[in-house]
């Protein structure tokens, strides 16, 4: 509204010519590209380096070649991906990565968004305390949980090595924030939805899955994306609780805990190494594109946390 | 262990069931109803969460705050003894003889006195700079936040390629055009901790960019003219308007960030590993309770730690609280 009504006015200062604002235009641009530059140039440089061998990295350093791909190759630019996929297994990590993330996924939006509509919707006596305990462990900083974490995952559950995946999915199927969001959402859905329901008979869990569930799309939609981020991009709990097996036995490592064997790995070239890097970051990429209004949506509501 | 978490759990029950006896003696009071199936389902439906958030969530919790207290070795789970204060006689006591804990508290403060001050401001300044119409300022929107979207284990990887210490290093060839020698980034005490707080910022800034930016959006416009008009200078109608519009945000993101920076561990951890010059309070924690195993003095490093953060955030918030 704003903006238009600002459009619409005259020019207060008519004597502004116009050139000066092209000018003032053009020397934007020209800024924006050289920050742009300054920021892309590790991804750019990674995104080079994965389709060089070892020689004709070599042979770049020292001169613009380091972000620009091998031309002269173009031919093999793919070898590096191709040896990392099928030489090093990292498709088989990916893999982990996926299905852990789609087993939290559909654990987290089931468990919490239950938890959530008990919370909006149903009057029961202990909700004060609930609700009290929501906000209690969302404001207050636990920093540094994770040793007795790993105590109670490793000591008390006593998983064997094959059970370890438990430990990495179960603590992440339960989080206090999407309750809240889930929480916040569902006190939006007006009653009437669920009276119409109750009166065609159908009972609380029927109204949670097939009233409420459909109307909470983007609900739903935003913390899936923020799951699947947060389990493909965690390195540290993984790397405590999950065997690194290397008896050739599938792996359970997910893919950002093995990248640390991978580059290890004896004989590995710069370029192989940058492949890797860039295998694991294609997905995230994909979805921060693909889900782009969930993401914002979910910044906005981040905001809420305070 | 297993018989302190049913201890827990029947505490917990009881508090809970006191709660409850609580809701329904003063029902009427505050014209509630309470009906038997619909909270018999509410508990049921709340059961996996509450389960889980009890296991994962509350139990560390309290186990970390209990743990601190006692001698608990991560082998001997069945003989775990009270020892009062001693682990944080130990923690002065080592703090004390300047070795690896005091770098790690000294490497931490370094990393948040640095990151703080320089991804805010960048962030500021690049949510100012797109904060316009046209599909030019889009474009750079989205290669600032692309960093965002990385993992900390790439980046680590990737700036550990980038700051190479052989001659084929990205940084070192690029210094080697204008003929200055190779360095060793990393290991090198006085570059280490500055590359990572770079990195940092590098990596962090366009996520407090985007919420700078919805901060921007919430700022009416007419203010603006308003300050037009009464003949404000860039400079001015930033420091009147923009700013006083941004406090909240400001304030916001100037918490998360501190929370952040003093927790880091990721980065020191997969690019120098356990080195005197870039270990952190958060490394020093883990190392003591994950690699070498005492559970016990590492709770009590965490518990520090908790209140440290915690008191500084209260702190933070009591200066800019906003005036009413």
């Amino acid at each position: 509204m704003d903006g238009r009504l600002t459009k619409d006015l005259p020019n207060f200062r008519p004597n502004k010519a116009p050139v000066k604002k092209t000018v003032k235009e053009i020397i934007y641009h020209i800024v924006g590209i050289i920050l742009s530059l300054i920021f892309l140039f590790p991804i750019i440089y990674m995104l080079a380096t994965s389709t060089k061998s070892e020689s004709a990295y070599a042979m770049g350093v020292g001169t613009l070649n380091m972000f620009l791909p091998d031309f002269a190759n173009l031919g093999t630019a793919f070898e590096n991906y191709k040896s990392v996929l099928l030489n090093y297994d990292i498709w088989k990590y990916a893999l982990n990565s996926f299905i852990y993330a789609a087993i939290v996924i559909v654990l987290n939006i089931l468990i919490n968004g239950l938890a959530g509509y008990v919370m909006a919707k149903l009057r029961f006596p202990g909700k004060r305390l609930l609700s009290f305990l929501i906000i209690f462990l969302i404001v207050v900083p636990v920093e540094t949980s994770i040793i007795p974490l790993y105590s109670i995952v490793k000591i008390m559950l006593g998983l064997k090595q094959e059970m370890s995946v438990i430990g990495v999915i179960l603590p992440a199927a339960i989080s206090i924030f999407n309750i809240f969001l889930f929480m916040q959402f569902f006190q939006g859905i007006p009653k009437d939805y669920e009276e119409a329901a109750r009166i065609d008979g159908a009972n609380t869990m029927g109204v949670f899955l097939k009233v409420i569930m459909p109307l909470s799309k983007p609900i739903i939609a935003t913390v899936a994306v923020f799951c699947f981020i947060g389990v493909w991009n965690d390195y540290l709990w993984p790397s405590m609780i999950l065997p690194s097996a290397n008896d050739g036995s599938w792996p359970l490592l997910p893919i950002q805990t093995a990248l640390i064997s991978i580059k290890s790995i004896e004989g590995i070239t710069t370029g192989e190494i940058m492949a890797s890097l860039v295998i694991t970051s294609i997905p995230i990429f994909v979805i921060y594109v693909a889900a782009q209004k969930y993401i914002v949506k979910g910044f906005g509501t981040a905001g809420l946390k305070m | 262990m297993l018989k302190t978490s049913l201890i827990i759990l029947v505490l917990f029950v009881l508090a809970f069931g006191g709660f409850v006896a609580y809701d329904l003696a003063t029902a009427r009071k505050r014209r509630e109803v309470y009906r038997v199936k619909s909270t018999a389902t509410a508990y049921l439906m709340l059961l996996p969460a509450v389960a889980l958030a009890f296991l994962f969530i509350l139990l560390p919790i309290l186990y970390s705050l209990g743990y601190a207290f006692t001698d608990y070795y991560l082998l001997r789970p069945n003989d775990i003894n009270f020892i009062q204060l001693q682990n944080f006689k130990d923690f002065f006591a080592e703090l004390s003889t300047k070795g690896t804990l005091y770098n790690a508290i000294k490497n931490t403060l370094t990393f948040v006195v640095g990151v703080v001050p320089l991804q805010i401001g960048l962030a500021l300044l690049l949510a100012l700079f797109v904060n316009r119409q046209g599909i030019g300022s889009k474009i750079f929107k989205v290669c600032f936040f692309a960093p965002v979207v990385i993992s900390l284990s790439v980046t680590a990887f990737l700036w550990e390629q980038i700051l190479a210490p052989g001659p084929n290093g990205l940084l070192n060839s690029i210094i080697g055009m204008f003929g200055m020698a190779p360095h060793d980034w990393l290991r090198d005490p006085k570059t280490a901790m500055p590359c990572i707080i770079v990195l940092s910022a590098w990596q962090g800034c366009g996520y407090q960019m985007l919420i700078f930016l919805s901060g921007l959006s919430n700022i009416r416009k007419d203010l603006y003219e308003a300050a037009a008009l009464d003949g404000a200078n860039w400079w001015r109608k930033f420091w009147l308007v923009t700013w006083v519009g941004l406090r909240s945000t400001f304030v916001y993101i100037l918490i998360t960030v501190f929370i952040g920076a003093c927790r880091i561990l990721t980065q020191p951890m997969l690019m120098t590993g356990y080195m005197d010059h870039t270990v952190t309070l958060s490394y020093y924690m883990y190392n003591k309770g994950y690699t070498e195993r005492w559970v016990g003095y590492s709770s009590a490093v965490a518990l520090l730690m908790t209140i440290f953060i915690g008191g500084i955030t209260l702190i933070q918030r009591r200066i800019f609280r906003e005036d009413k």
